[in-house]
């Protein structure tokens, strides 16, 4: 009987995996192509934007060719905006930054830091009327002015609390505190006046006026006479 | 952006032009001229887009009041990636108005469920109270991209970056879009005037732009 080990044999050990080349590319193709077909159709169900130069054309205008009429009609529209221009004192209202600048002949008298509409709509639950706490764009006019004014309460200013709004010209009405030592009213309920809510300048928080500090708004006050123009942007 | 004073009122270029008296104005200079009269004699804020001089001014009674410098300003279509493309610029000189703009839509909405009636004056809502505590609005921070609608069938479309326009961005573009319209959730722009600017700017403008909004648009320089 032999003593000797017998010869290890190959299917005696475990077999080891085959690496399969073919396989892994064929699937990473496979892949691809599948990734590439599907960006392909949605691609092509999408859209994307197609972007071109902003080339100017001209309308109708070009047709003038009577040089002296062009010049009388030049002359005639830079009147009438020479007309139009803010001249003397007038106000600037910035309601992005919330800036007030007074300004005389362009030269800018006081800057101030401000408060203005917070831009909020309000709903009357009773019928669904709103209210748009904006400060409004455009020109206005400075169409009256007082001390110490006492504020007479729009509804809004109850509905916005959650109470309903007392008979007009109830003692609740009547709020002699709200609006500081000055007003300026430029119409349509907008006013300029001061705040109790002095850590809020600069910020827009208001239902549509303008507020300032105490200095500022007598600075405004006393330099700012009926008839000024205001520029709300 | 730029808060310009009160000394520097250009009514525009074309302004300029227009009385320069020896040099005869162009056409479409007065025109634009006689446009800006019309909107000046209004009560209302305006902005005057110049291509030409890549400006554009908030401006009232023919002053400037703000200047934004575009850093760019195309015309976008958003169409399918292959067959797509630009429509010719809108002529000018004109005036757009704004039909529909974000910042009329997306308000802070307050709503109180019921309305209770005051007991007596230490419950009313008088901010009289030695120390006022005041409660601010949280104020939502504006976009740097918008879009808003005009009445000639274009959209203004203020961004701080112009869409890429390489092959590559396009492709992934569309194939994002596809996939959002295969999920119910495409959208669908018109063609857009696309100004770009500081993304300060396009806060500051966004502000501005109300549906109602007139912008003139001239071309003072070539």
């Amino acid at each position: 009987m032999s003593t000797e080990p017998r010869p290890i044999q190959a299917s005696d050990e475990p077999r080891p995996r085959k690496p399969r080349p073919r396989l892994v590319v064929t699937l990473a193709a496979a892949l691809i192509v599948l990734a590439a077909g599907t960006s392909a159709v949605l691609a092509r169900l999408g859209r994307c934007d197609h972007a071109g130069p902003f080339t100017l054309v001209m309308g109708q205008a070009g047709e003038e060719r009577d040089a002296a009429r062009l010049r009388k009609r030049a002359a005639q529209a830079q009147k009438e905006i020479e007309r139009v221009r803010p001249r003397g004192v007038y106000l600037v209202v910035d309601t992005y930054r919330n800036r007030l600048f007074l300004e005389e002949n362009g030269k800018v008298l006081r800057s101030a830091v401000c408060s203005t509409g917070k831009g909020a709509v309000l709903r009357d639950p009773r019928n669904g009327h709103e209210w748009i706490f904006d400060t409004p764009m455009g020109e206005r006019v400075v169409q009256s002015k007082t001390k110490n004014p006492v504020w007479a309460k729009p509804d809004w200013a109850f509905i916005e609390e959650g109470y309903l709004p007392p008979p007009p010209g109830s003692d609740e009405r009547f709020d002699n505190a709200s609006l500081g030592d000055y007003a300026l009213y430029i119409g349509n309920g907008y006013i300029i006046h001061g705040t109790l809510f002095k850590s809020l300048l600069g910020r827009p928080v208001t239902h549509g006026c303008i507020r300032l500090g105490d200095e500022d708004l007598e600075f405004v006050y006393r330099h700012a006479p009926i008839g000024t123009r205001v520029y709300l942007y | 952006m730029r808060r310009l004073a009160h000394a520097c009122i250009c009514t525009s270029l074309v302004a300029a032009a227009a009385s320069a008296g020896d040099e005869l104005p162009s056409a479409s200079a007065v025109v634009a001229l006689e446009l800006e009269a019309g909107l000046a004699r209004q009560s209302v804020v305006y902005l005057h887009l110049d291509p030409g001089r890549r400006t554009l001014e908030i401006k009232a009674r023919g002053v400037v009041l703000e200047s934004v410098n575009l850093t760019g300003i195309e015309l976008v279509n958003y169409q399918p990636l292959v067959g797509g493309h630009v429509p010719a610029a809108p002529p000018v000189p004109a005036v757009w108005k704004v039909t529909s703009a974000p910042s009329d839509r997306e308000r802070e909405l307050i709503t109180p469920e019921t309305l209770r009636p005051m007991q007596d004056e230490e419950e009313a809502p008088a901010a009289a109270a030695s120390n006022p505590s005041p409660t601010p609005t949280v104020i939502a921070e504006a976009p740097t991209s918008f879009r808003a609608s005009l009445d000639m069938s274009w959209d203004l479309w203020l961004t701080n970056s112009l869409p890429p326009q390489g092959l590559w961005s396009r492709f992934a573009a569309a194939v994002k879009d596809g996939w959002q319209r295969m999920h119910g959730h495409g959208e669908s722009h018109s063609a857009a005037i696309t100004l770009a600017m500081a993304p300060e700017d396009v806060k500051r403008l966004y502000h501005v732009i109300r549906a109602g909004m007139t912008i003139l648009v001239t071309a003072d320089t070539p």
